[in-house]
């Protein structure tokens, strides 16, 4: 490495990571612009760059008369409890999967297949199904929807680490008389505990994020921000700077979380494939 | 995976417990996933091969392949077929290069990584709504900041997704927008995973930066870059969202993928027996697919495990 403080190399990575940086975070500032700006700056000519004042009316209005208080409840609501759900059934099943092998690498190819399987071709059967059970439009049915998506992904992912936990450890418990469940419980989730906040993160944000199932399984009674944000885009007169702030709500906790817990972002989101 | 064969269990004589305890640990979310999956399974599986359409009063009748025969010899089953490839071959052309060569760049930087890395990740975990949102504005004719900028230019200020010629450019570049970044972060933590001693011997041998990128990076990463390419040729593959949102599919049918038209037949045009026959064959793609992407995790993983 050459002692010069910048060499030209240097000089060019910082200038394409810069680059890079205003590409992929542009729009994102945009709309945070818009959000804070006053009704008169949302359409001109030339757009409005640095808003007169912070018009922070926008925010009241968007959580108050476009229903965006009870958007950011309904998706609390939808995401924490699916969340925790896929734990509880998904944690055990990774567990075994990794440490008992159990089902063999058939169960796990169809985990994953489970995972990938598109959205298209599953709607039509489940919305006949929830509409069978009579839970259309109801928490529970976008709850369990949305666990189930989790559930092949918290399997998959925390498999791999469950493999990469020594197993000695369990090993000379179950020796010393503890039950399978205690070596389990007691020693083994205690140690992937990092990766069980990786999965948990991220099946959070996929039930906060979700769009496609909230569009046909639900209507008026449920209503995540990402099922009312395109309803409100529609027609003539855009009110911009509302649904810039309903927009900017509905990113505000995934970034805030994404950055608290970058550490254990990136293997979650790596599905498990990419081992450090 | 190759752990597993050569590990020798320290209490052999409770293996039939391990088992019946797996299995105890599996079965609720066996029986949630089941719910799920058996059941749309069996009814595409079935419809796919009946003449079922809300129009056709009930019972429905066996019609065999005929769905499959209407898919080969529709236009617009094609069509859709080549905006699923167009989008996939954004992954591979576009995303794939540009989120490699952000990775290294990463990788140079002696602080601040991994702020860095989720920064660039804002796009990949925000929802789909709220990006479809930012690019409404951007995108705007009369308004949007994009049309000023060209105009200032002096440039032609183009309708963009309205436009039949540059709707699907423009879906394949929010696409690459939202995507890129979690290609990044693959091949960043693909990186990351090398032994250092390798890139340093080759520096000591007198490499240069590019030749560090061409003959070791590269080949080393081949695994990862695998993985990462199939992983997001399958998320690209069930693609709908941004489409639903930006354009609806159109102009016309410019921006109907695959998936996007198998929701068009099945919610719009209520064709269950067609919708049934297209899923079905979207199904078994994912199936060929994820049967790759298995078994290079597979030799992923022995990667891994051989440092």
């Amino acid at each position: 490495m050459k002692r010069a403080g910048l060499t030209l190399a240097d000089f060019l990575t910082y200038a394409a990571l810069s680059l890079a940086i205003v590409v992929f975070l542009a729009p994102v500032v945009w709309m945070l612009i818009t959000a804070v700006k006053p009704p008169d700056e949302w359409l001109t000519t030339p757009p409005v760059l640095i808003p007169s004042e912070l018009h922070w009316a926008n925010f009241t209005d968007a959580l108050i008369t476009w229903g965006g208080a009870k958007g950011l409840r309904d998706s609390l609501i939808v995401a924490s409890l699916s969340t925790a759900l896929s734990l509880v059934f998904g944690v055990p099943a990774a567990y075994a999967l990794g440490r008992f092998k159990t089902g063999g690498e058939n169960l796990s190819f169809t985990v994953l297949s489970i995972l990938f399987m598109p959205p298209v071709a599953v709607a039509i059967p489940m919305y006949l199904f929830w509409s069978a059970l009579g839970l259309l439009d109801s928490y529970t049915a976008l709850i369990l929807q949305y666990t189930v998506f989790n559930l092949p992904f918290i399997a998959w992912v925390l498999k791999s680490f469950f493999e990469d936990i020594p197993r000695e450890m369990e090993e000379s418990a179950l020796v010393n008389g503890a039950t399978r469940w205690r070596a389990f419980w007691e020693i083994a989730v205690p140690l992937a505990r990092p990766a069980i906040l990786a999965v948990g993160l991220l099946a959070f944000i996929f039930s906060w994020n979700e769009f496609f199932f909230a569009l046909i399984l639900t209507r008026a009674n449920v209503t995540t921000l990402p099922f009312i944000l395109p309803v409100l885009m529609e027609g003539h007169d855009i009110l911009w700077g509302d649904i810039a702030a309903i927009a900017t709500l509905g990113a505000l906790p995934v970034v805030i979380l994404a950055f608290a817990l970058q550490k254990y972002l990136v293997r979650g989101l790596s599905f498990g494939t990419v081992r450090e | 995976m190759t752990s597993a064969s050569f590990s020798i269990p320290a209490v052999p004589r409770r293996g039939d417990a391990s088992r019946r305890f797996g299995w105890l640990m599996v079965a609720p979310c066996l029986a949630m996933l089941a719910a799920n999956s058996i059941f749309p399974l069996i009814y595409v599986m079935t419809v796919a091969f009946q003449n079922y359409q809300i129009l056709i009063p009930a019972p429905h009748r066996f019609v065999g392949l005929r769905n499959f025969e209407k898919a080969f010899s529709d236009p617009l089953f094609w069509s859709s077929l080549g905006v699923t490839c167009w989008f996939i071959a954004g992954v591979v052309l576009l995303q794939f290069p540009v989120g490699f060569g952000l990775a290294v760049l990463l990788n140079r930087l002696r602080r601040h990584q991994e702020a860095l890395a989720t920064a660039l990740l804002v796009p990949t975990i925000i929802s789909t709504s709220v990006a479809a949102f930012q690019w409404v504005q951007l995108f705007n004719y009369q308004f949007g900041p994009l049309n000023y900028l060209l105009g200032l230019m002096h440039l032609p200020q183009p309708t963009w997704t309205a436009n039949p010629a540059l709707a699907l450019p423009c879906l394949i570049f929010v696409d690459f927008w939202q995507w890129t970044p979690f290609m990044t972060l693959l091949m960043f933590a693909g990186l990351r995973s090398l032994p250092r001693t390798i890139v340093d011997a080759a520096r000591v041998d007198g490499s240069t930066g590019w030749q560090v990128v061409w003959r070791i990076y590269l080949p080393l990463l081949k695994p990862v870059i695998g993985i990462a390419i199939i992983l997001r040729i399958l998320m690209a593959f069930k693609l709908f969202d941004i489409i639903y949102v930006l354009t609806n599919g159109g102009p016309g049918t410019a921006t109907e993928n695959l998936a996007f038209f198998t929701y068009v037949q099945g919610f719009v045009y209520f064709n269950m027996g067609y919708a049934a026959a297209l899923s079905l064959l979207q199904l078994i793609v994912v199936i060929i697919l994820a049967k790759a992407l298995i078994s290079l995790t597979g030799r992923a993983g022995a990667v891994a495990a051989k440092e």
